[in-house]
């Protein structure tokens, strides 16, 4: 009988241990990247909940979706689960829980949900906004006789600038296919002015496909670019994260198509290559849709990286409450300084931060941005395309070919009724 | 039952034994339930569930519907598994190098060329490397910019892309696969070689026998378990154990050149959050695999009873 009690006494502790303990666990990429942040968000919840422990999983990026669907589908996975916005994201939805009722107050000062809503359920909430857009090398564009503080605002200008540079035998764009990411950001890069507000939609939804002509132009555009001569050689075997940024910096090409935050950069180029040497523009399009303006390219821009709350999770309230310390204006703007995000959270204020780049850059998110079209692909189209964009570079494949395997993808990943 | 079996006077000196064989029978099964266990509960058990899973529509995050062989079919007409399954047919090609080259190598050790303990030492130390360490050193010799080029660029031909040109991408990787794993087969021939008779080796070399002759005729053929047995395992851990170096490498391009099927297996499950659809490609490279090895155990069971 003791020992029965005896047992049944261990046993409580060991039931009741994570319930006393409250410990909220975060899975993130890059923890060891901004540990300023997290120590920031770390300290800011325990203090606002004492007994309560806000811990971080720093995990591999390339393993990272992985290692969480293994996790979810085990019911083993963390409270508070860190993603990409878009396909990656969007994937994720059956292990999470709607947020659009739950952080009502923090919900209306963030923009860029579409890449984590799915049939009007928000899943994460970004903290980041995430676009495209070119940085150019401005010792490279004084060497070939170009204005540096003129980049080009037009398709045929942009064509003027490469051939300039392939006269002077210097590659004009930088390519980094061999995970297929540089053909996703070329895929937003070309759409953000030659697709209307509705085809755009119409992408999102699966009805406009990749045999359909605004997209096929695309594709045929990715062909004719290469053959043209505007990129390094051996760009189906080059690295994008971080080789090809590095390769940037060091003029192996005049221009990049980059990002807003987290890595490459108007932050760490400017860092890198010094404030007066990079330069950003929005990228023209080869076409301009009935509703853009020439001359005025648009931004892909959308929710970058957010949170979401694991559906399975023992401590909802404390793991909602985690997401709003982490996406409050006071520990957000720790990771603005020193990572040199764009907030999603649109009471962080930037305007202190001295950098040409960005005064830029939020001019025209307030004006000029527009959908990313490749954040609302499929997981399986993306897939794909890697595949299909890098056959199309050798030319192993037809456009029409390779639209053709797209579409049938497509069919499979978003089924039209 | 068992009482009226065993009475009777005749019987009871059978007992003994019965009862000891029982006890041998017990400890017997005793030393081998580990094993067993670990069998069923790392193997069988996951590849049973895995071919109840690869039977439904089910994700990651929900348990889907039961769509019997949907799967199957879908991996049937899906042009990325069929490039991958074709991939895997030249990898499987590439198998008699795979066994040759360490055959002669040791052979030549085992014959006494000079520095043969140097060769010895050099050709095992990359099987001590991971297949993620040597990935990462051939992305930097054959990288468009890399020391290979440079090489050619140096004697006046041009740079190729060896892992972004669909021609060379596939070829490329079994080379350095081969070069990573050929230590291990040098050592298994070596051992093998240690059984071929010396007398008979001397007995030809009396005879005048050439030495293409002796290699053909007396040493090769001795070595013949050797080489099936190196068949068996190099053909399993070609279809098998590729995943790291191409992960590295190619990331399975360009396009499919480098797709295998393990590759897409990995990609379907973690990229797409598609492990039904997963399974069910693991289930078909198991068959693939199963029905090969079946086929290289018999063949050495023959080789064994000769």
């Amino acid at each position: 009988m003791h020992k029965l009690k005896l047992m049944a006494a261990v046993a409580a502790v060991f039931v009741a241990t994570p319930a006393l303990a409250q410990e909220i666990t975060v899975w993130d990429v890059n923890v060891s990247r901004n540990p300023t942040y997290y120590d920031a968000a770390k300290a800011a919840f325990e203090k606002a909940h004492p007994g309560a422990t806000l811990n971080f999983v720093g995990q591999p990026d390339a393993e990272y979706y992985n290692l969480l669907n293994t996790a979810l589908a085990s019911k083993t996975g963390p409270d508070v689960i860190w993603a990409n916005g878009g396909a990656q994201a969007k994937n994720l939805v059956g292990g999470l829980l709607p947020l659009n009722d739950k952080l009502p107050d923090l919900i209306k000062s963030i923009v860029g949900q579409s890449a984590f809503t799915v049939d009007g359920k928000l899943y994460f909430i970004p903290f980041t906004l995430q676009g495209h857009v070119a940085y150019y090398n401005k010792d490279m564009y004084k060497a070939v006789g170009l204005d540096p503080e003129k980049p080009p605002t037009t398709w045929a200008e942009v064509t003027k600038m490469c051939d300039t540079f392939k006269a002077a035998g210097k590659a004009c764009f930088m390519m980094a296919n061999k995970e297929g990411y540089e053909a996703e950001f070329f895929l937003s890069e070309m759409a953000n002015q030659s697709l209307t507000a509705q085809q755009q939609a119409d992408w999102a939804s699966g009805k406009l496909h990749w045999s359909d002509a605004p997209i096929k132009a695309i594709l045929q555009t990715w062909v004719d670019t290469y053959k043209n001569g505007w990129y390094q050689e051996g760009g189906n075997s080059q690295t994008m994260f971080l080789d090809e940024f590095t390769l940037f910096e060091q003029g192996t090409a005049a221009n990049v198509w980059g990002l807003l935050s987290n890595v490459a950069h108007w932050k760490a180029f400017e860092k890198d290559m010094g404030a007066d040497k990079v330069g950003v523009y929005p990228m023209p399009s080869p076409t301009v849709a009935s509703d853009q303006h020439e001359g005025s390219p648009g931004v892909p821009l959308d929710g970058g990286v957010g949170y979401g709350v694991n559906k399975d999770s023992a401590h909802i309230d404390l793991a909602l409450d985690a997401i709003k310390t982490l996406l409050s204006p006071e520990v957000l703007s720790v990771l603005v300084n020193d990572a040199g995000i764009v907030p999603a959270n649109t009471a962080v204020d930037v305007s202190s931060i001295p950098s040409p780049g960005l005064k830029q850059i939020m001019g025209w998110l307030a004006t000029r941005s527009v959908p990313t079209t490749h954040a609302n692909a499929s997981a399986a189209e993306l897939d794909e395309w890697h595949r299909q964009s890098q056959a199309l570079l050798n030319g192993d494949i037809t456009v029409d070919a390779a639209a053709a395997a797209l579409d049938k993808v497509q069919a499979q990943a978003k089924p039209q009724k | 039952m068992t009482a009226s079996i065993h009475t009777g006077p005749v019987q009871r000196p059978r007992r003994r034994p019965n009862k000891s064989r029982r006890a041998e029978t017990r400890m017997a099964l005793l030393f081998v339930a580990p094993a067993i266990l670990l069998v069923l509960v790392f193997r069988i058990i996951p590849l049973l569930w895995g071919f109840g899973i690869s039977l439904t529509s089910a994700t990651a995050t929900a348990p889907g519907e039961f769509i019997g062989a949907g799967n199957y079919l879908r991996a049937l007409n899906d042009p990325n598994f069929i490039a991958s399954i074709a991939n895997a047919g030249i990898i499987l090609l590439s198998v008699p190098v795979f066994i040759t080259i360490p055959m002669i190598l040791a052979i030549l050790i085992d014959q006494g060329v000079p520095g043969r303990g140097f060769f010895r030492s050099v050709y095992f130390f990359p099987v001590v490397l991971s297949s993620v360490i040597i990935g990462s050193i051939f992305s930097i010799v054959l990288g468009f910019n890399g020391s290979l080029n440079a090489l050619l660029k140096f004697v006046g031909l041009p740079g190729v892309d060896w892992l972004g040109r669909s021609a060379t991408a596939l070829p490329v990787t079994l080379a350095i696969q081969s070069w990573s794993t050929f230590g291990m087969g040098v050592l298994i021939f070596l051992a093998g070689l240690s059984t071929v008779p010396k007398d008979m080796v001397e007995a030809a070399r009396l005879e005048g026998a050439k030495m293409w002759q002796i290699w053909w005729h007396v040493i090769i053929p001795s070595l013949r378990p050797i080489i099936e047995f190196s068949t068996v395992i190099t053909t399993i851990g070609l279809l098998t154990s590729m995943f790291g170096l191409i992960y590295v490498l190619t990331g399975g391009g360009p396009g499919t050149a480098t797709t295998v099927p393990e590759y897409l297996i990995w990609s379907a499950q973690g990229r797409l959050n598609q492990p039904s659809y997963a399974s069910a490609l693991s289930i078909i490279l198991f068959v693939i695999t199963g029905a090969l090895a079946w086929l290289q155990i018999r063949m050495m069971s023959r080789n064994t009873n000769l």
